[in-house]
This record gives structure tokens, C-alpha cells and sequence, in this order.
């Protein structure tokens, strides 16, 4: 779990709040958040910045492509990227979103466990 | 057949304007700027089209989330950029989340699969009116060709699973016919982890069908 690690508890409340969405997010299946992305809803559900100041260009040299192996990538490279899209801080009014998404999540999830 | 681990990734695509031609392309793990490159400079042109099952898709929250999700879960996902060529140069023309060693929907078959969880590929109309993309490259099945290769790889077989989302209507699930998966009958079991109710929009591929799609690509590896 070395992702949570680096999420420090004691640090701004944004981070807490990612760290909820992360624990609530989870319960879902992979088949709802699918709906929930396709619904545009995963913007407010999960409050995380993009880690990225500028945009890359638009094209690349082939040099400079570091071609992926079909081999599963070992810990270290699955940190690696994780870090490397860490989020900045977020808005207050992001927060509010989540909680009230989070809200409705939780409806849906009872919804779903009663029909089932 | 027998599934093959050693294949690796493919390096060229059919062209979408004439199959017969080939366009190079190449596989690299995803970072956030490529989902950020990909939100701003095709995501205001997927969001127009309305029949694009990934048109609310924002990949710079999608790539962090499906990875952090998922290591909760105790699982790992793979994410993949495709490029192709321009010229002398490289433009991103698809995208895919994949998350490995998932239990495989055909509870007949008690194996793990990999889920192709999220797969995108760029409108080619944009590539080349909107990015001066000479020659974009039809990436069906290149996509759907990542996740069996990597679960080749991983011991699997070849075995991936999906789930195709509803926005994507009947286009969608034809698309997934039309490249040899096995639709799930409705009628099936979904394995007890899954959790969810199987509403017959959930493809698999066996290790037959799954080396048989594979071999098709492999002049392009």
C-alpha cells in the first residue's frame, strides 16, 4: 500500500478527502465506475489534480519514445508513476462535490444491493 | 492452439483510410502529461460526438484514480498510450487502462484474465483535419491485442474480459463482435467478486479465440 503512505493524514484537508473518495471509490465495481466515468461524474468523485504544469507537445521523435514490454511492470515502475501523478491541492468547493457525490454514491450502492 | 507468451506488443497498425496499408506505431506506458495532452487537445472534439461511449472520459482523473483504485484493491493496472507515425515523428492515438490478473467472467473457466477496463482510440477525422495526421491508424483491435499479449505474458492464456459500457449502445457491442470476442450470455454467472448483476454486456476472450486474434496481428509484432 506504499500509494498511502504517501498520503499524509495530517496534511491539508484536500488530502483526507482523496483518501476518502479512494476508500468509498473502491467498493464500487470496476463495471459502475465505468458508468460513472462515462457519466462525466469522476471529475467531482475524486478530487485529484493532475500533477502537470505544461502540456507536452504534440508529436515526439522515435528517439525519444521509451517503448513499453508486454511484461507487467515491477513495483518500482508502478510507484514510479503513481508519484508521478500525485495530486496538487484542490479547490474547497471540489471537497463539497465529493462529499455530495460520495452522498449519492452511497444511495446508488443501497439502491443496487436492494435489487440485487 | 497454444497461447504464445513470448509475442510482444505490435508496431504497426492497418491504416483506417485503406487496411491494406500499414502505419508504424508504438506502445508506451502512460504518464500524466500524455493524459493531459490527451484531455485538451482531443477531448473537446470526443465530447461533441455523441455516439463515443468515452466522450465524459477525463483521462488526466482517470489514470491516477484506476491506479490507486485498483492497488487498494490489491490489484494492478497497466496503462498505455498509442502512437503512431507522422512523418519522422509520433502523435498519441490511443489509450488503454487495463487491470491485470482479474477473476475472468466465465465462471466456467476458473482462471484469471486481464480486464480491459478503459480503451480509447482518437477520432481519426481530428487526427487529421485538427493535427495534420496523414495517415491514422484503425486501433480496434491493436487496443483489444495489448490486453491478451500481456496476458499471455502474464500466465493467463491470452484470457482478457470486459465489460462494454452502456453509453456505447448497440454500436459498441457490435464493435466487440466484429473483433471475435465472446459475448457473455445474460443468463451467465458473473464470478462472486465481480459483485454485480451480469446485464449481457460483458465480452471474454478463451485462450482459442484469444491466440487466434493474437497470431492475426503477428506479422505487425
Amino acid at each position: 500500500m506504499s500509494f498511502f503512505r504517501h498520503l499524509d493524514t495530517k496534511g491539508p484537508a484536500e488530502m483526507g478527502a482523496v483518501l476518502e473518495a479512494i476508500v468509498r471509490l473502491s467498493t464500487l465495481s470496476e463495471e459502475r465506475i465505468l458508468e460513472l466515468v462515462s457519466e462525466g461524474g469522476l471529475e467531482d468523485a475524486f478530487p485529484f489534480e493532475p500533477n502537470t504544469e505544461e502540456l507536452p507537445a504534440d508529436s515526439v521523435a522515435e528517439e525519444d519514445l521509451q517503448e513499453a514490454s508486454v511484461k507487467s511492470l515491477n513495483r518500482v515502475g508502478r510507484e514510479e508513476l503513481i508519484q508521478a501523478c500525485l495530486p496538487n491541492e484542490g479547490s474547497r468547493r471540489r471537497i463539497e462535490r465529493l462529499a455530495a457525490e460520495l452522498a449519492r454514491q452511497e444511495e446508488i450502492l443501497r439502491a443496487a444491493d436492494l435489487r440485487d | 492452439m497454444e497461447s504464445n507468451p513470448t509475442r510482444r506488443f505490435v508496431r504497426r497498425a492497418p491504416c483506417k483510410s485503406n487496411p491494406a496499408r500499414r502505419v508504424d506505431i508504438r506502445i508506451t506506458d502512460m504518464r500524466a502529461a500524455d493524459a493531459a495532452w490527451w484531455d485538451r487537445k482531443l477531448g473537446p472534439y470526443h465530447r461533441l460526438d455523441r455516439t463515443r461511449a468515452d466522450r465524459r472520459w477525463v483521462w488526466s482523473a482517470l489514470l491516477p484514480f484506476c491506479r490507486v483504485i485498483q492497488q487498494r484493491k490489491q490489484r494492478t493496472c497497466r496503462a498505455l498510450v498509442i502512437w503512431a507515425r507522422d512523418g519522422r515523428r509520433f502523435v498519441r492515438v490511443g489509450m488503454s487502462i487495463v487491470i491485470e490478473d482479474y477473476p475472468h467472467v466465465d465462471v466456467t473457466d476458473r482462471s484469471h484474465s486481464n480486464f480491459v477496463w478503459f480503451i480509447s482510440a482518437a477520432d481519426s477525422d481530428v487526427l487529421k483535419y485538427r493535427h495534420g495526421v496523414s495517415d491514422p491508424p484503425s486501433l480496434g483491435r491493436v487496443l483489444i491485442d495489448c490486453a491478451l499479449v500481456s496476458s499471455e505474458d502474464a500466465g493467463f492464456e491470452g484470457r482478457i474480459s470486459l465489460h462494454a459500457s452502456l453509453d456505447g449502445g448497440q454500436r459498441l457491442l457490435d464493435f466487440y463482435l466484429k473483433r471475435g470476442l465472446i459475448r457473455l450470455a445474460e443468463t451467465a454467472q458473473l464470478p462472486v467478486s465481480v459483485r454485480r448483476r451480469n446485464d449481457g454486456r460483458f465480452f471474454y476472450a478463451n485462450p482459442s479465440v484469444a491466440n487466434s486474434l493474437a497470431r492475426d496481428l503477428d506479422p505487425d509484432r
